[in-house]
């Protein structure tokens, strides 16, 4: 009876949950099919006559694809340059046990972007990089970086020191033993950090905010404009935050198995 | 193939001396084993060989190269880890090729030597798989492929039969002396098992606290022991050790009792005598009071006490004494060994 009991206050705390995750999705996608007047209809009407109105307009009246390009390249490419730095840097802190490159990290993660911002937006404007790809880049990297070290550090320590030794005796170098053998062995870890990262870098909206301009524009500022001073256009903001959560939502689902392996990394030995 | 010599070798672990300082030849050709308890610095010393370990002072040579400062890769050595560290994620060719791939040995020459090496490991079969597929047998054996097929100057192994059950041990302890008589090779395997020391090596190192206590054949080791420690870690079960003082006729125990013993010696001693040198006495020798008997098949174990001191002697097989029953032991001619008191050497 007891064990009754506890299960059904556990389906009963999950479905709890996830109706407070899936709640703003659903709105989100039911507000991008509705009609302008059903969408600031009040009280809100659940049952309505889905329109594709909202994304027809978007795709007609916006450059979409070119912001989802600059999007693609930004995040892509950031999250490039974090795996690049990451996971040497990952691998060094693992080899040597040192852990305060990634508490540094960590802890650049925690600071509010604001901090980075100015002296950032200072230092571009002198370079005459505020609206190019490389600044944006740069700055997402901030963001990629960190979650690439805290995903494969845990996943590096895992690997028993004897099979790096034994590389070593093999004949690899510190590089080669970490191509050869360390990475194989932390893939799961190496997809999770680079979905995570790219994700982020993905939604990450206050440095591009600032250091874009319309021709670098990712997907999450040109959201931003359906915010008018004197009215919302939440038909078409709905529209395009529906499109822009759609690549991160589908990776995430490809991959929610490796995920949750990825994430709980290192946590249990074996 | 090479010999490995260590000159003056310090290893300091922060303030912590591990290895104070230690001179040893291993020769070319020579299987010679490092064998003490826990914490004796056998380990860190193979350790320091492979290039994993720093040196803090001295030198080390493989062959005429000094390697103090090579990088495992370029010391030319091969290593049998304790836990196989076999690659997961590849295949057993795969383990057993990857060393010559990254010395760039040439491809049909990389599958030469890897066939060779797996037919003499008679793991052919098993070429394909991967090592989780694999038993703890059968994964000692790639790892020993994997150094094999490298045609090393000198064989590393770090307690390699610790992970397998008893009967696999043995098996495997004959594998890998055979192994060394047909590569020829200088191997040094660690161990703090006595009975694989005795059984391989050509020559013994003994250790203690980093400090080699006695160097030797398995013979020298155990007929000649250098000190108490050496006697009771060399030898299964360990040696009997009993106060005893020194006088004309003998060593005369605390209880009274003259066991005849060969010495010109006079005082205080420590009597040694291994359980395999009792034997059956008539009116003279030590009253043992029987407490356990363990029947051994080939031999008996018997446990009784000398005063204070709980000992053990090996009997014959069909001597069934009981529990209680005293029995009346004297000690093979020649046998016994004595020892300083306070610093444990033994006495000539």
């Amino acid at each position: 009876m007891n064990k009754r009991i506890l299960h059904i206050l556990v389906v009963a705390q999950l479905v709890v949950v996830a109706l407070g995750i899936l709640f703003p999705i659903v709105w989100m996608v039911m507000s991008s099919l509705k009609s302008s007047a059903d969408v600031t209809a009040y009280p809100p009407s659940f049952l309505f006559k889905p329109t594709l109105e909202n994304y027809t307009h978007l795709l007609e009246t916006t450059p979409f694809f070119a912001y989802a390009r600059n999007s693609l390249i930004e995040s892509g490419a950031s999250t490039i340059l974090g795996l690049a730095l990451g996971i040497p840097a990952a691998y060094a802190a693992s080899v040597t046990r040192s852990s305060w490159p990634a508490l540094v990290t960590l802890s650049a993660r925690m600071a509010p972007g604001t901090l980075f911002l100015v002296p950032w937006y200072v230092v571009f404007k002198a370079l005459g990089l505020v609206g190019t790809y490389a600044a944006l880049i740069l700055t997402q990297a901030a963001i990629t970086l960190p979650i690439v070290i805290w995903v494969l550090l845990p996943a590096f320590d895992a690997i028993p020191r004897s099979i790096l030794e034994a590389a070593l005796v093999d004949g690899c170098g510190v590089l080669r033993s970490l191509w050869r053998v360390a990475l194989p062995l932390v893939s799961s870890g190496l997809v999770i950090a680079t979905i995570l990262g790219f994700v982020f870098s993905w939604n990450y909206f206050l440095f591009a905010l600032v250091l874009s301009d319309e021709g670098t524009k990712p997907l999450v500022v040109a959201a931003f404009n359906y915010i008018g001073e004197g009215s919302t256009d939440w038909g078409g903001l709905m529209a395009a935050a529906t499109l822009i959560a759609l690549p991160p939502l589908v990776l995430a689902i490809a991959v929610q198995r490796w995920l949750v392996a990825g994430l709980t990394l290192g946590a249990v030995k074996g | 193939m090479a010999s490995v010599r260590l000159q003056g070798l310090r290893k300091r672990f922060g303030t912590h001396d591990v290895i104070p300082s230690l001179d040893l030849e291993i020769n070319d050709h020579e299987f010679m084993v490092f064998v003490g308890p826990s914490g004796c610095g056998k380990s860190t010393l193979l350790r320091i060989i492979a290039g994993l370990e720093p040196i803090t002072e001295g030198d080390l040579f493989i062959g005429d190269r000094r390697v103090n400062d090579l990088t495992p890769a370029q010391r030319d050595i091969a290593m049998v880890f304790q836990d196989y560290a076999l690659y997961p994620h590849m295949t057993v060719y795969q383990n057993m090729a990857f060393g010559l791939e990254m010395r760039h040995a040439a491809k049909a020459d990389i599958e030469t030597r890897v066939l060779a090496a797996a037919r003499m490991l008679e793991i052919e079969p098993l070429l394909k798989r991967r090592p989780r597929d694999l038993s703890g047998g059968q994964r000692q054996r790639v790892a020993m492929g994997r150094a094999v097929v490298r045609d090393p100057q000198v064989f590393l192994f770090d307690e390699p039969l610790s992970n397998l059950d008893a009967q696999l041990r043995g098996q495997v302890r004959g594998e890998i002396k055979a192994l060394s008589q047909r590569l020829q090779t200088t191997m040094v395997f660690v161990t703090h098992d006595q009975v694989e020391a005795m059984t391989m090596a050509d020559r013994i190192v003994v250790l203690r606290g980093g400090v080699i206590q006695q160097v030797g054949t398995p013979e020298q080791i155990y007929s000649t022991p250098a000190n108490r420690f050496v006697a009771g870690f060399i030898g299964s079960p360990s040696m009997n050790f009993l106060p005893v003082t020194l006088e004309a006729g003998g060593a005369r125990l605390e209880d009274g009792t003259l066991l005849p013993v060969l010495t010109t010696r006079r005082g205080p001693a420590v009597l040694g005598i291994r359980p395999e040198h009792f034997e059956p006495a008539g009116e003279g020798g030590l009253a043992a009071q029987i407490l356990l008997v363990e029947p051994l098949g080939a031999d008996t174990l018997v446990h009784f006490n000398v005063g204070a001191v709980r000992c053990i002697a090996r009997v014959a097989p069909d001597t069934r004494p009981q529990m209680g029953e005293t029995l009346r032991l004297g000690v093979a001619p020649g046998k016994a060994f004595l020892f300083d008191p306070e610093s444990g050497v033994r006495l000539g």
